[in-house]
């Protein structure tokens, strides 16, 4: 008989509750860069310097917004499959997360390199500054998911199987990852559709 | 893992093409803006409002928010409205002052 | 005292290695505080570095005070003194203070629930290195970092902005805007301090979720949360605080270092930014810093007056309520600090309003104290009289505090010594006072021997009346016209007498810390044992046999009531005195007897080396981010980020079970202790 160290008086796993007391501090993260953008958003810009809106690319950014809206569902049916007892649709869901959110990075490259070309920058002004501070965190946030998503991948792989404990990681990722995703859906409605 | 009623794969798919279309309405109410008369004060709402309906549904469906203990709903919720209205304020002084001195 | 040893069991084969260098598993040497996860060795860690620079942060105030001591000194250059005052107060509050508290919420944490550690043992661990190696970074700057002269114009005396060793951080604690940008504070200083707090920032905000996950869900049976001490309480809130005001001044100072290195112009007024905003950013984490700054000393106070008072706290739910209140309303008080700053007449009034609103539930905490005392059974002890102490001085602190909140008043007093009074008193008088009442309650239970009463009544009379020599007079001198952050005033402004009285003060406050530093030293080795229950105490923490075995609880107790150790020891005559309950003797010695002879195996959360390396790998990167400029920043980056991701993919890939097979895994990633069988042996 041994006595445990950890106990559970809230009934919700430790880690759980910690990610979620995580997650809700990080609102005020992303709330100080979205309100950074708010404030400069409608400020005169020096000659020369585009508008946001003047280079704004919305049927792209829609499509890139699309593709990580359904990388939440890919994550969500994977920690579905793992439930179920399904390691291989489990590792399937997964990889296509994982490769979704590469894919909405790869488009959020591309997206910077042609405001790059026509003008817009890190230095050129303030709203662009925020600009590419408040996306760039964001991208990053999805990188170090993928990552995250790679590593469960990659556990699942190397021992044949993911097993109860690891479930409980998979869905804290999963949690994670929608958090990703509605920042996102913020971002995109304030700063993109919302002059 | 959570041990209450989960939700089904149908279900899921569901959300997901529900989101979908909101988004696809979003980008509509964009382009209704600028080739029609709908004027940014009447969309902007709308827009808020939709954003915000996506939110709650990825929230609550995808992060299992709906079927989890309350106590994570309010651990979330404090995050959220603290920001909301601290941010609020700092927005709302920071324009005046500007316009009383631009 | 009695060995319980459970031999390793020899059956089970070691698992096929995952990881590239053993786990380790010693507990003892220097290995063993180097790899440990037991919070009470990560607590006192916390404690020795945090005193460390609340060493290094009082000579800095010193030599500010050798400075202003007389007229148109030139004991520091004028460069020189705006690195002292603002490494004074950088480190007295991110250095000091907060981590000082960080020793006691590790320490004391599970021992007042009744837990054996806490919810995440390695990210415990991993707080304490980022914050070690984040001191040193920002402090390493003393040496390698450099400042330039202002841009423009014409200094008088050159030699005023000269820097005898490298430059610290000198653009003020609060790092206000333009002033921290690159053409004003050229070379690296303010790059130290911007990288620095980021990362000790990190430190305290991944210690928040630690402690609201514990709190939450380690507590014993019958620990409802309107039983837990007054100081977990504080805990709690003071983790509320941290979460939720920590990534704001993470935005603003990536913002700002941004600016700096990167070229946006987030602050830089003429490319279109606002200054302002950093202000409003700084102020929206630094007014809820405030808070956790005193929060936890008011904990560590409400455990003491009760104990020496021989009575329980006066309407402890008010206490406790009333300290969710000030944190709450902490959040909306910033702009206060910016009513000089051009934000409008609205925000003014609103702002000056809500601050006082603050008064209410700090005076309903001032009045619970008392009432404590009231009526009670006073033992002068040294914590007692610290407790004491810091109730006086911050309510004097607090009623200044008050006057800064009618803004037309705050007008007159900002950026003059009055504010340096007033702050001085509710953290000096206020947040060390505390902390020293507990550094002296708690110094029987960390050692296990008694400090000299008479030394430690030495030390608070020198530090008491020192103190008000220090920052008694600053009101004055405030309402004379001194101003702040001014490294010289002149001869005519007549402010001679006062500015002597304060520097004796700052001296005696001085000699009073070295008397504490020796009674510490030397009790710690030739003091009296202290037995069992020393101080007759009322909480679950003094259960313990002392020091406090490595287990904690040898068996986790049941609380039934608030005070539950006291319970057990008193019960209530007709009069309503406590009187000792007829079995008292038979208590006591079986809980001291329990308490070293645990008769289940215990398992414990094992050492790891993880946490060590993610924050030598985070020092790495912020030395590789200031010097990216030059040719070794690139690869300084790199080397630190590889440190930091194969770390933290060790620790989610380290093994779950060392030696045994037959319990089921709890999961590891970036949380769960890993609770594994290990020898019961009593360690001291």
């Amino acid at each position: 008989m041994s006595a445990h160290a950890i106990g559970e008086s809230t009934g919700v796993e430790n880690r759980k509750l910690g990610m979620w007391f995580f997650l809700s501090s990080e609102f005020l993260f992303f709330g100080a860069l979205i309100t950074n953008y708010m404030l400069f958003k409608g400020r005169d810009l020096p000659a020369g310097v585009p508008t946001p809106f003047g280079i704004y690319d919305i049927p792209f950014t829609s499509f890139s917004s699309f593709v990580l809206l359904m990388s939440s569902l890919t994550m969500v049916l994977a920690h579905h499959a793992l439930h179920e007892g399904d390691q291989r649709g489990t590792r399937t869901w997964l990889l296509t997360t994982a490769g979704l959110g590469l894919t909405f990075l790869a488009g959020q490259f591309f997206e910077f390199s042609e405001f790059y070309l026509k003008g817009a920058g890190l230095s050129v002004a303030p709203v662009w500054s925020s600009f590419f501070v408040l996306t760039g965190f964001h991208g990053a946030h999805v990188f170090i998911g993928v990552l995250m998503l790679l590593i469960l991948f990659s556990t699942s792989v190397r021992n044949g199987e993911l097993s109860e404990a690891h479930g409980l990681n998979v869905e804290l990722v999963g949690l994670y990852w929608h958090f990703v995703d509605i920042i996102w859906i913020v971002i995109f409605t304030v700063v993109y559709l919302i002059p | 893992m959570a041990e209450t009623q989960s939700p089904t794969i149908k279900l899921y798919i569901r959300v997901a093409l529900l989101l979908g279309v909101l988004t696809a309405i979003e980008v509509g109410l964009f382009y209704l803006v600028e080739f029609t008369g709908m004027t940014q004060a009447m969309a902007t709402p709308l827009l808020l409002g939709l954003a915000a309906s996506k939110f709650l549904i990825v929230v609550g469906y995808f992060m299992h928010l709906k079927y989890e203990k309350p106590l994570l709903s309010r651990t979330f919720a404090i995050g959220a409205v603290l920001a909301g209205g601290l941010y609020a304020v700092v927005i709302a002084d920071t324009i005046v002052s500007y316009l009383n001195n631009a | 005292m009695a060995t319980t040893a459970i031999p390793p069991q020899e059956d089970s084969a070691p698992s096929a290695p995952t990881t590239i260098f053993r786990r380790p598993s010693s507990t003892e040497g220097f290995w063993g505080w180097v790899t440990t996860t037991d919070h009470k060795k990560i607590g006192i860690m916390y404690g020795y570095t945090a005193f460390v620079f609340f060493i290094i942060g009082g000579i800095e105030a010193l030599l500010i005070r050798v400075q202003l001591a007389v007229p148109d000194n030139s004991f520091l250059s004028a460069a020189e003194y705006n690195a002292a005052f603002t490494m004074h107060a950088t480190i007295m509050v991110f250095l000091f203070v907060m981590p000082m508290a960080a020793a006691f919420f590790n320490y004391l944490l599970p021992l007042m629930i009744g837990a054996r550690d806490v919810a995440f043992p390695r990210m415990n661990a991993v707080s304490y290195w980022i914050f070690l190696f984040g001191a040193i970074f920002v402090s390493s700057s003393f040496l390698f970092g450099t400042s330039g002269a202002p841009v423009g114009g014409n200094l008088p005396g050159g030699a005023e902005w000269a820097s005898r060793l490298g430059s610290a951080p000198n653009g003020g604690w609060f790092g206000y805007a333009p002033n921290s940008l690159d053409q004003f504070s050229t070379g690296t200083a303010m790059d130290y301090w911007s990288i620095g707090l980021q990362v000790v920032g990190i430190a305290s905000l991944i210690s928040a979720v630690n402690f609201i996950s514990t709190i939450l869900n380690l507590r014993a049976k019958g620990m409802k949360l309107l039983r837990m001490p007054v100081f977990v309480w504080m805990t709690f809130v003071v983790a509320f605080l941290l979460l939720f005001s920590l990534p704001i001044i993470a935005v603003a100072l990536f913002m700002v270092t941004f600016d700096r290195n990167f070229g946006t112009l987030f602050f830089d007024a003429t490319g279109g930014g606002d200054p302002v905003l950093w202000q409003h950013l700084f102020w929206l984490f630094g007014h809820p810093e405030v808070y956790i700054l005193i929060l936890p000393s008011m904990g560590l106070v409400s455990e003491v007056l009760p104990t020496f008072s021989r009575k329980p706290l006066f309407g402890y739910a008010a206490v406790v309520f009333a300290g969710a209140a000030i944190a709450f309303l902490g959040f909306g008080v910033w702009a206060h600090h910016m009513f000089a700053s051009g934000i409008t007449p609205v925000a003014q009034a609103a702002f000056g309003l809500a601050t006082m609103t603050i008064a209410v539930p700090t005076g309903i905490k001032i009045f619970n104290w008392l009432g404590t005392m009231w009526g009670g059974k006073i033992r002068f002890t040294t914590p007692m009289l610290f407790a004491i102490g810091f109730v006086s001085l911050f309510v004097i602190g607090g009623l200044s505090g008050v006057t800064h909140s009618v803004v037309p008043s705050d007008w007159q007093q900002t950026d003059t010594y009055y504010i340096v009074g007033h702050f001085h008193y509710v953290l000096f008088g206020g947040a060390v006072f505390g902390l020293f009442a507990g550094l002296y309650y708690y110094f029987p239970m960390l050692t296990g021997k008694m400090f000299s009463e008479r030394l430690g009544k030495l030390h608070f009379w020198l530090m008491f009346i020192g103190m008000n020599l220090t920052f008694g007079p600053m009101h004055w001198l405030g309402l004379q016209g001194m101003p702040r952050r001014t490294w010289v005033w002149v001869e005519e402004q007549g402010l001679g007498f006062w500015n002597a009285v304060v520097t004796a003060g700052a001296f005696t406050i001085a000699l009073s810390v070295l008397i504490f530093m020796i009674n510490w030293m030397v009790s710690r080795r030739r003091g009296d044992d202290a037995g069992f229950d020393p101080w007759d105490a009322r909480t679950l923490e003094w259960m313990l046999p002392l020091p406090v075995p490595v287990y904690n609880w040898a068996k986790i107790p049941e609380v039934r009531r608030l005070d539950e150790f006291w319970h057990r020891k008193y019960t209530e005559d007709e009069d309503g005195r406590a009187v000792r309950r007829e079995d008292y003797d038979a208590v006591v010695a079986q809980l001291e007897e329990e308490g070293r002879n645990p008769t289940e195996e215990i398992e414990l959360p094992d050492p790891s080396y993880f946490p060590f390396l993610v924050g030598l790998g985070i020092m790495i990167l912020a030395y590789g981010v200031v010097y990216l400029d030059r040719g070794f920043g690139l690869p300084l980056v790199v080397i630190g980020l590889l440190t930091m991701v194969g770390s933290f993919v060790g620790w989610s890939v380290e093994p779950l079970e060392e030696h045994h097979g037959d319990h089921d895994g709890h999961g590891h990633d970036d949380g769960g202790g890993d609770v594994v069988e290990t020898e019961v042996v009593e360690t001291s």
